[in-house]
């Protein structure tokens, strides 16, 4: 079903892209990196946005997560136009909304792990409690310790906390397995999945790895700046079951 | 805490190298600013309520003797408030245990106590008893100096007689505030002291019955600032007792003195602090725009998770500020104390009944403030460069530097010629043209504040040695009472140890060519003299014409005379009669509006065959020699001053010289933390951005010493170009200063001493060096296989 792009997306619509496109200015060249993205992102699910290095997917993140701006097209968070945002919204909606995860985990070196996790509840409106989300994440032991003296996965784990700590919506996830060792990306994706599932998150997760894809409820793929397929996946796989 | 000043805290203490570089500049900066302030008001507080206290005149007229009911007519002249008569006469003084002549200055006061014009502030003992009249009070400088304490017996030798007196007590008085004698340039409480007596001894013993020779008067605050017009119907009203000098307050030497420190206080005051603040800003300005660099994921991050960009602003100018904070602290802590140190200085100096270093709440703030604002100036631009990162792109790492050809490369002659290693310290230098012009400035003002002092040195010791040792050669002046014959030259040469005895010849009087108009003196001397021998700017002996007058320049000037013009001459004292008289020759001369005659020309322009004022005498070495001169020069009824050049030149040394020694280590010193904070910021900052390149070159078999070494080279270049550059700016601060200070009276000399552009050479290396150990010492400790793993 299509709705017009002026209009807000019905209920159960987390955000709702139209035609949606970025292009750069490289000096005298342009270059779209997304051509009339068009997309539901539902609550409560898992999607994955899956496709190769400058695929655009990492743009198409950065316009849902409020770190960019499109070109053109429109984007709605629930009955609200964000491409009409003003840079004080973007902020809020940030603040409010959305929970980041990056690939290269993005911790402040000079803070330990629950220092990390309180760059978020501090601003947060409704926050879990700082412990509790590294309890979420199986940290709780290691809460005193600085960035440097954990590993990658156990930083990725503190990310995740950071991100679900401030209670959002939504949770975006930029190649969040893409820095890991197989077994720890497995379990970075389970506390992904529980995010979703026991938490009600919705979840976005984009990556290159195609097996990944399989934990999604659904999929979409990426391929220079536009989406060439889309499927949902009535069975995810538990991310145990996922190999690559 | 908020976990961000959590992060801030961290910062700060991982960060405590270059923090100490940038904080350091900061604090000196603060403490010129606290300390020159402190001083400038401790110093204004103490003139003010001195003043205030002795009730300090506005002007003084010296005359050869008036009565007082005709000297009241002073008092009635619009504009003059009140006015006291006194007496005032030199003297010398003969105390025991002490075998050089000293000099004195003998003043009326009230019998009774009351409070006058020029009052005196008691120190020790009491005012005048019933009991005497020859009863004296002593300036306390002196009685300390010369360990007289009232209770004592003291001689002087007053109008041509012996007179004892009985010390009552010990005062000061604000108009002896900075007490020097004639011929010197530092006060000497051992050789010059001033002496109060009775009004009525001191009329009966110089003969002056209901007579004064001194007026000295207060002004109604409006004409305070131009006394000039009262000051002269004030000398036209006394003319026919003859007025030998009219001052104003300003020209009071003590006054003078005293105000022109406070006003170079006050300049001073403003311009080191500038200096220092401007580099410390600019020093933290590229620290911080590192730290911007270095953090662009992390406000990413930050900007991602939500926070405000005001948010980010914040967290980034509190780094500024903190560093603000803790210079303004420190440098408020350390300008108190060396604002004590200054006022101890000036302590040794100027006579207050108390100058003490005070806290003042508002220098404090404003030093404070200052500090702050630095630190927030300093951080502004980094804090700003954070907000300007878009959080999608400042996520991303960082697109590899702008790697182009310098436009050296362009002039393939000169390029071509270059080593590997000094090829890649050029690029590198040129291409962080922030942090180059930084350093560039920060070494330019380093080096422009040694060559400033050490040229201010090398000043002070030139003008000494050429007022001492080339102009001045003679060992003992005698000055006299009043004219006298050539009998008193033969009878100064018969003196015992005497090898060579010369005639001087002063006379005061009034210059004038139309309505340009001054009042000084022409000194008469031989042709040929050896122990006073004028000099112009280029030490070269001036000549002095058989007939007419040889002016300097400065008098020149101020007359508005060329060679071969005629000036009027009215003397001050004798029959006063106006002489027109040849400007034979005009000479640029260190030393004020001298002017300068032939003494027997000027003898016989004065009508009187051979006239002398005061004799110089060159004297065989030895102490005992000198004793036996000095127990007969005390016996010379017309002596009025001795001098002798040692004493004055070892006083001067001693005091001025030493006190300056202080001041210029303290302004090296600082200029050295310029020059160390400057290279250790620019080069650990460099350090933290090539940490992959250091890393990599380590890889490919470079030793850390080899590394260290493409470091030196980019800071010794930085450094040594500021540094070259801050030879030149020097020498036009010093020379603005010099200017500042070319007053009537003398002038410094301009000098352009080698050893000052290689001492500033040589500073500027040797603090940069060690400024690079710490470098060094950094790259040693520097972990490269972890640098490698960096990702940028």
């Amino acid at each position: 079903m299509t709705l017009p792009a002026n209009q807000p997306p019905p209920p159960g619509v987390l955000l709702r892209l139209t035609d949606v496109g970025k292009t750069y200015h490289m000096g005298e060249v342009d270059v779209q990196v997304l051509r009339e993205v068009t997309l539901n992102i539902y609550d409560h699910q898992v999607l994955a946005i899956l496709g190769p290095s400058g695929s655009g997917k990492s743009t198409l993140l950065n316009i849902i997560g409020g770190l960019d701006s499109s070109s053109h097209g429109s984007v709605w968070y629930r009955d609200r136009e964000m491409t009409r945002f003003s840079p004080r919204e973007l902020t809020v909606y940030r603040r409010e909304v959305v929970g980041f995860v990056f690939q290269f985990y993005n911790l402040v070196p000079n803070l330990t792990a629950r220092e990390n996790v309180m760059v978020s509840t501090e601003i947060s409106r409704n926050p879990l409690d700082v412990d509790e989300a590294l309890d979420l994440v199986g940290l709780k032991e290691r809460a005193d310790h600085f960035p440097s003296q954990m590993s990658g996965g156990e930083q990725q784990r503190v990310a995740i906390a950071r991100a679900l700590a401030k209670n959002p919506e939504l949770l975006l996830c930029d190649e969040p397995t893409g820095a890991l060792d197989y077994a720890t990306g497995k379990r970075v994706l389970r506390l992904l999945v529980d995010a979703c599932r026991k938490l009600g998150k919705t979840v976005v997760i984009i990556t290159h790895n195609a097996a990944i894809a399989q934990v999604a409820d659904h999929v979409i793929r990426l391929r220079s700046g536009e989406i060439v397929e889309v499927h949902d996946n009535p069975e995810p796989a538990p991310p145990e079951e996922i190999t690559w | 805490m908020k976990v961000l000043d959590r992060k801030l805290v961290r910062e700060l203490r991982s960060s405590s190298f270059l923090l100490l570089a940038v904080g350091s500049i900061m604090a000196i900066g603060v403490s010129a600013y606290a300390a020159l302030g402190s001083a400038y008001r401790n110093l204004m507080t103490a003139q003010r309520l001195y003043y205030a206290d002795c009730r300090m005149a506005d002007f003084t007229v010296d005359l050869k003797k008036a009565p007082l009911a005709d000297v009241t007519a002073v008092g009635a002249l619009p504009g003059v408030v009140e006015i006291r008569p006194r007496i005032q006469f030199l003297a010398t003084v003969d105390l025991e245990n002490v075998l050089e002549p000293i000099n004195g200055i003998v003043i009326s006061m009230p019998n009774e106590r009351r409070t006058v014009i020029n009052d005196v502030v008691l120190r020790q003992g009491g005012y005048f008893t019933d009991r005497r009249d020859n009863e004296v009070i002593l300036n306390d400088a002196f009685a300390r100096a010369n360990k007289v304490y009232p209770g004592m017996w003291i001689h002087l030798l007053l109008n041509n007689r012996r007179q004892e007196l009985f010390v009552v007590g010990t005062a000061i008085s604000s108009e002896f505030t900075y007490l020097v004698g004639p011929g010197s340039m530092v006060p000497d409480a051992k050789r010059l002291g001033v002496f109060y007596i009775k009004q009525t001894f001191a009329e009966e013993v110089f003969d002056m019955q209901g007579a004064c020779n001194q007026v000295v008067g207060r002004l109604a605050p409006q004409v305070r600032e131009r006394p000039d017009d009262v000051l002269r119907r004030a000398e036209r009203l006394l003319d026919s007792y003859g007025v030998l000098n009219t001052v104003p307050l300003r020209d009071q030497p003590s006054n003078r003195f005293l105000s022109n420190e406070i006003m170079g206080l006050r300049a001073f005051g403003i311009i080191n602090p500038a200096i220092f603040l401007a580099v410390a800003a600019l020093v933290l300005n590229v620290l911080m725009s590192r730290l911007a660099e270095q953090q662009r994921v992390v406000v990413g991050t930050f900007k991602a998770l939500g926070y405000s960009n005001a948010a980010i602003f914040w967290h980034f100018l509190k780094f500024g500020l903190a560093v603000g904070a803790m210079s303004g602290l420190g440098g408020c802590l350390l300008g108190y104390w060396l604002a004590g140190g200054m006022t101890a200085m000036y302590d040794t100096f100027f006579e207050f009944p108390s100058l003490e270093n005070r806290f003042y709440a508002d220098i404090t703030t404003q030093a404070l403030c200052i500090g702050l604002a630095c630190g927030m100036l300093g951080s502004y631009h980094g804090a700003r460069q954070v907000l300007k990162l878009e959080p999608a792109v400042a996520m991303r790492p960082k697109p590899p530097a702008v790697g182009g050809a310098i436009w050296l490369e362009r002039i393939p002659s000169l390029w071509n010629r270059l080593t590997f290693p000094a090829r890649m310290a050029l690029r590198n230098v040129l291409r962080s043209r922030l942090r180059t012009a930084a350093g560039i400035f920060a070494a330019a003002m380093g080096a422009t504040l040694s060559v400033d002092a050490l040229l201010l040195a090398f000043e002070t010791n030139y003008m000494v040695d050429f007022q001492f040792e080339l102009i001045q050669r003679s060992d003992i002046d005698l000055t006299f009472k009043d004219e006298q014959g050539r009998d008193a030259w033969d009878e100064a040469a018969r003196l015992p140890c005497v090898d060579r005895a010369e005639p001087l010849f002063d006379v005061s009087c009034t210059f004038s060519n139309g309505s340009h108009t001054r009042k000084g003196a022409i000194t008469g001397v031989l042709p040929d003299a050896k122990l006073m021998i004028p000099r112009d700017t280029e030490a070269r002996p001036l000549r002095i014409p058989e007939s007419g007058l040889l002016l300097t320049k400065k008098m020149a000037q101020i007359l508005h005379v060329e060679a071969g013009d005629v000036v009027e001459i009215r003397p001050t004292k004798g029959l006063r009669e106006t002489h027109r008289v040849r400007v034979a020759e005009i000479a640029d001369s260190f030393l004020g509006i001298g002017v300068y005659a032939d003494i027997h020309f000027l003898s016989r322009l004065m009508n009187e065959e051979f006239a002398v004022t005061g004799v110089q005498l060159q004297v065989r070495p030895g102490d005992e020699q000198r004793h036996a001169l000095y127990r007969e020069i005390k016996q010379l009824p017309a002596v009025q001053g001795v001098s002798a050049r040692a004493d004055i030149v070892r006083n001067v040394k001693e005091t001025l010289v030493k006190n300056q020694h202080v001041f210029i280590g303290l302004l090296v010193m600082f200029a050295g933390v310029i020059f160390f904070g400057s290279v250790l910021n620019s080069s650990l900052v460099s350090l933290q951005e090539r940490q992959r390149e250091v890393a990599t070159l380590r890889v490919l078999g470079y030793g850390p010493w080899q590394i260290g070494n493409l470091f030196l080279r980019e800071s010794v270049l930085v450094n040594g170009v500021g540094t070259l550059l801050g030879l030149p700016l020097g020498y036009l601060l010093n020379y603005g200063i010099v200017v500042a200070y070319d007053t009537e009276m003398f002038r410094i000399p301009l000098i352009n001493p080698t050893q000052v552009w290689l001492i500033v050479i040589v500073l500027g290396t040797l603090f940069g060096c060690a400024a690079h150990l710490v470098v060094q010492r950094s790259i040693h400790k520097m972990d490269w296989l972890d640098a490698l793993k960096t990702r940028e």
